[in-house]
């Protein structure tokens, strides 16, 4: 997509990409409304010309048309309503996918200012209520054929009465909306409620081992008894309305069909009408306010779809973090890493397992994303074998330096299928993690491992990864102190001769390192062997050993 | 997955049921007479347009319809008048006897022991209280009163056709078969299909969430088209039943369409012979049509709302299966505030001990700190003290040990409601004085509103650092005698780790404590410590008696300390 995609275009292409689907949903849906409207026609008929004359050929000849008629409908109803619901199902895979491209694209940007839960509402909701736009629009156009039809047939029957129906009809149904207007404001507190309730009910139950901790599961039930209670309170407010509602359109409906009856009534008494006629008459009032409540309906889901595809819109059109480079990476990555930048000055020799101490944990996270190319130093420059991070496209840089986050997720499947990697035995061996089955499952989010075992199946996993540099952000913070000096030594025998850097303030790893780096306030202040800053720097010694 | 929590059956499922809508026998008597008047009073409809056919065919006076127009009119303003009081008495009764389910269902599912909890999940807890009660909220929302009109519809508009003619309602029932054979048919494959369904939403909603949140690490690790893959194949997967779900659909509507043809053109031809044989007017021939065509739409509603009811009893079979369990008194609190455990062994797989035979005595007061590696039996000793599992063998004597483990949570809501979970009636002055015990005091007036402040799920974010010493603090409210503390200062990382050590040492001053120590600075100031090694205690001693021993742990604080 080379503009910046707005609302409208997601919507106009999503409908582009399903056009032969919405074409033909609409052609045989129309086919389905005017059989459905038929049917009163064809009662009508039946009345007049069959029963009425006591015709028995007739009938033969009207009930074979209505039965036509149902075939007609019946096909044109499955045949087309399933091509519409195919299309709007594609097009929601297809901006769900594209959502999530997006979000994962190595150039970074679209999560800025978006919580990963919204996120995933956008690629589900949304992208299913866009796709609802193309069920909402073949039926919408079928039903204004249906509407059209049955207007023709009420006016050829009688222009009087075919005007009390086609102008009485739409202000009853404006008039249920405006009812309907005041519910919806109070349906939504109630839905806000029912939600609180339902929230706390789950807040509740996913800290019940810190409820049973405290022995507080008796408070715990009498607050969502509460809860429980305002939320039954609104709801039965809204459901008193809602009846209201419902009884009102029921009594409106009912007057309208009085009034039909009394004109149509009236026109067949004095002969302008014939008894068929009549019959029609009524069965199509009661028929046309289907297709024209379809319409409110189509209008509410337009809107809603205009407004989700703006959301999507919005998420596909994010900036990117960073630009992508202008030449690949060379062949053969040596892994000198020199950074220069925003503070930071320091460089890591081919091979070199270097420290890096930050005494505020900002100036760490800061460092990572600049290793990572997440973000390009404001002045400065991080170079990889001399030749600067910006000039790479992110994708490249990330092949060439694995900066492995301290809290990396894992994901669902096996532990072996998440370390990966050529020798994924000898990474899980070096960070501890062997006496984890490799074949042991990880739950979503790694949730079935403790938090200590999941730490170290990931270190494993950057392990594995065996690339030119990597850099560990505090892989053993959840690790007892007897397997930490395991996994400094594994991770030093492990990444011989290629370059790793170790951003942890833990002194058993700063132990096994070749040289520290110290940061504080924001900008390289010394370097040395971490036992020879620990003996002279006393900013050093606060960072790591008190 | 062979230990989730219990699902009722029917009779157990009736039988709660029946507890719960005795007390409102009267309401749905009221609500249930209420609608069928509604429905009744509608009926008039039919044969009073069928009236005007007869005047008309009669060549009677044009004026002789207005008094049958009055009627409409009167029936019209009658049936929304008792249709809306009808439909506000049963969505009393439903929304009253599901809040009290649910009420009851949060409590029983809080008072089940944690051990039955931790073998099923919390996820098949919070699956029942989130999806489950919804559906059913949504069954008495939509489904009840539909079912309940509709049903109405059905059985008295075939006596409304009865009492024009008896031959006309035999001729109705000609599409009856097709009907019950079809909804047969339909409920068959869609109950399966729409579980499925779920199966499939929920799968693609966790893939997405995922991949997603995991979003820096693919990038990392180069996942990015791992991710797109497994998310477009986990999309195309509901796709495609949801596809399947509306082949489905189209299908039962078109055998629904075969059936309504079969009755109208049978109702047609009966109105025809009797109109001929002189037993019924023109006039009642169409009100019986007209009957007819008006059973579709409650037809239809009752066949679709089949799955819909399927669907909520499965639900309340898991709800009322937690719902049904009794109610068990928590453990109780008192106690000397000593431990005391012999000879404890402890399997979670049959024949694969983790502790063997351990012996562990702390005396009133006393710090106690277990130091090992991961996989030494440390947590597992830890819960066994605690009270959340029973020992394999040997006996526990505790004081009611309150356990506070590195999963911490932050209970969405006001700060000072989190913190009076652990003392409802504490003061405010009491939550500030338990704050300043752990050193959040100062964060916790900082905040936007104070311990006002909305914190937890949609509130203010609380740091891991901040969340742990929470739980402290609700440790100090709680004030028990024996405290256990597993790993609670893992996740801070280091800066932190030394800040909750300090709240930690603070919450559990002056009482018995059991601390599986991380961080070995937290050994160094505990009175004893004690070193695990698989499933044995292999030292015991203070720390400055350890370290001269030159053993274990000699060695691993010389390792920490950088001192080698």
């Amino acid at each position: 997509m080379d503009e910046a995609p707005t609302g409208a275009r997601v919507l106009r292409g999503a409908l582009r990409g399903q056009w032969r689907g919405l074409t033909l949903s609409t052609a045989l849906c129309s086919v389905h409304q005017v059989g459905e409207a038929l049917v009163p026609v064809l009662i009508g008929v039946a009345v007049d010309r069959a029963i009425g004359r006591g015709d028995g050929r007739a009938l033969l000849v009207w009930l074979a048309v209505l039965g036509v008629v149902y075939l007609g409908l019946s096909w044109g109803f499955r045949i087309g309503a399933g091509a519409g619901e195919r299309a709007g199902a594609n097009a929601a895979h297809e901006l769900r996918t594209a959502v999530v491209r997006r979000v994962l694209d190595p150039r970074g940007g679209a999560e800025n200012g978006r919580l990963p839960g919204a996120l995933t509402a956008i690629a589900t909701e949304d992208a299913r209520r866009v796709g609802a736009v193309h069920v909402a629009l073949f039926a919408g156009f079928a039903a204004l054929f249906g509407i059209a039809v049955g207007a023709v047939v009420l006016l050829r029957i009688s222009v009087p009465l075919g005007l009390v129906v086609l102008l009485g009809a739409p202000p009853l149904l404006v008039l249920g909306r405006l009812l309907a207007k005041p519910l919806e404001k109070r349906s939504g507190a109630e839905q806000e409620r029912v939600a609180r309730a339902s929230a706390v009910a789950v807040d509740l139950v996913g800290g019940l081992r810190v409820l049973k901790g405290i022995g507080a599961e008796a408070a715990a039930v009498e607050r969502y008894r509460r809860t429980s209670q305002a939320s039954l309170t609104a709801t039965l407010r809204a459901a008193r309305a809602e009846a209201g509602q419902t009884g009102t359109v029921l009594a409106l409906t009912g007057l309208f069909i009085a009034l039909v009856a009394l004109v149509g009534g009236r026109l067949a008494a004095s002969g302008a009408i014939t008894l068929g006629e009549l019959v029609t008459a009524v069965g199509l009032a009661l028929l046309l306010l289907g297709p024209l409540s379809t319409l409110a309906w189509v209008n509410a889901e337009l809107a809603q779809g205009r407004a989700s595809a703006a959301r999507i819109a919005a998420v596909l059109a994010s900036p990117y973090a960073v630009p992508a480079g202008d030449h690949a990476l060379p062949g053969r990555v040596a892994g000198r890493v020199r950074v220069a930048a925003d503070g930071f000055d320091f460089e890591a020799a081919p091979g070199e397992l270097l420290g890096v101490v930050a005494a505020d944990p900002a100036d760490a996270a800061r460092l990572l994303r600049l290793l990572g190319r997440e973000t390009d130093p404001g002045r400065g420059t991080v170079e990889l074998d001399g030749d600067p991070l910006t000039g790479l496209h992110p994708a490249d840089v990330r092949t060439a330096i694995l900066v492995a986050p301290h809290d990396a997720d894992l994901f669902a499947g096996g532990v072996a299928e998440n370390v990966g990697g050529a020798d994924p035995a000898a990474a899980m061996k070096a960070a501890g993690a062997d006496e984890i089955a490799a074949s042991a499952h990880v739950g979503e989010g790694g949730r079935t491992l403790s938090g200590g075992q999941r730490q170290r199946v990931a270190l494993a996993r950057a392990l594995a990864a065996d690339p030119p540099v990597l850099v560990l952000h505090e892989p053993t913070t959840a690790v007892d102190a007897v397997t930490e000096a395991r996994v400094a030594e594994g991770v030093r025998a492990l990444r011989q001769g290629r370059t790793t850097i170790l951003v942890t303030t833990s002194p058993a790893l700063l132990a096994v390192t070749d040289r520290v780096v110290l940061v504080q306030d924001g900008a390289t202040s010394d370097a040395g062997t971490h036992a020879d800053l620990a003996a002279r720097h006393p900013g050093y010694r606060t960072a790591v050993l008190a | 997955m062979s230990d989730l929590l219990p699902t009722a059956d029917g009779p157990a499922i009736r039988a709660v049921l029946g507890e719960l809508l005795r007390p409102h026998r009267a309401l749905a008597a009221g609500a249930f007479a209420l609608l069928a008047v509604a429905t009744g009073v509608g009926l008039v409809t039919a044969p009073a347009l069928g009236r005007i056919v007869d005047i008309v065919a009669d060549g009677r006076p044009v004026d002789a319809i207005t008094p049958v127009i009055v009627l409409l009119a009167v029936v019209a303003v009658a049936q929304g008048a008792a249709t809306a009081a009808g439909l506000a008495l049963t969505s009393r009764l439903g929304e009253t006897v599901l809040a009290r389910l649910r009420e009851r269902f949060v409590e029983r599912a809080l008072h089940l022991p944690l051990a039955q909890v931790e073998k099923a999940g919390t996820g098949d807890l919070t699956a029942r209280v989130t999806g489950d009660v919804s559906l059913i909220a949504e069954a008495v929302r939509r489904a009840l009163p539909e079912l309940v009109r509709s049903s109405l519809a059905i059985v008295l508009t075939l006596v409304a056709l009865a009492l024009l003619d008896w031959r006309f309602l035999l001729a109705a029932l000609i599409a009856l078969p097709v009907q019950l054979y079809t909804a047969r048919w339909y409920v068959r494959r869609a109950v399966p299909l729409y579980a499925k369904q779920r199966v499939a939403n929920g799968e693609q909603q966790q893939r997405l969430l995922d991949s997603i949140r995991a979003g820096a690490t693919i990038r990392a690790f180069r996942l990015e088209n791992e991710h797109n893959g497994r998310v477009a194949r986990a999309s195309r997967a509901v796709v495609d039943l949801t596809m399947r779900g509306v082949t489905l659909v189209l299908r039962f509507y078109m055998r629904l369409h075969i059936a309504e043809f079969a009755g109208l053109a049978a109702v047609l031809t009966a109105g025809f012979f009797l109109v001929r044989g002189g037993s019924a007017s023109i006039g009642t021939a169409t009100a019986a049509a007209l009957y007819f065509s008006n059973l579709f739409a409650p037809m239809n509603t009752v066949l679709v709302l089949l799955d819909d009811a399927q669907a909520a009893a499965a639900g309340l079979a898991r709800l009322v299966g937690v719902a049904s369990l009794p109610v068990r008194e928590p453990r109780p609190l008192a106690g000397p505030g000593a431990v005391a455990a012999t000879g404890v062994t402890h399997a979670y797989v049959a024949g694969r001990p983790v502790l063997h035979g351990v012996d562990l005595t702390l005396e009133p007061g006393e710090r106690v700190a277990l130091v090992g590696a991961t996989g030494a039996g440390k947590t597992t000793l830890a819960r066994i003290v605690a009270g959340v599992h029973p020992p394999t063998g040997g006996t526990v004597g505790n004081g009611g040990a309150h356990l506070v483990t590195q999963e911490v949570h932050v209970f969405a809501g006001p700060l000072a409601d989190d913190l009076r979970l652990a003392r409802p009636d504490a003061t405010d002055d009491e939550l500030r004085t338990a704050l300043d015990t752990v050193g959040a005091l100062t964060w916790a007036q900082a905040l936007p509103d104070g311990l006002a402040t909305e914190v937890g799920a949609g509130g203010h974010r609380l740091t891991g650092a901040q969340s742990q010493q929470l739980a402290l603090a609700r440790l100090v409210l709680a004030d028990p005698h024996v405290i256990v503390l597993d790993e609670a200062t893992a996740e801070a990382g280091s800066t932190g780790a030394r800040t909750l050590e300090r709240s930690a040492a603070a919450a559990t001053r002056d009482r018995t404590a059991l601390i599986v120590a991380h961080r070995l600075t937290q050994a160094a100031s505990a009175d004893r410590v004690v070193v695990m090694e698989s499933g044995h205690v292999v030292e015991t001693g203070t720390h400055d008696e350890l370290r001269a021993a030159n053993g274990r742990y000699a060695a691993l604080w010389a390792a920490w300390s950088g001192s080698r």
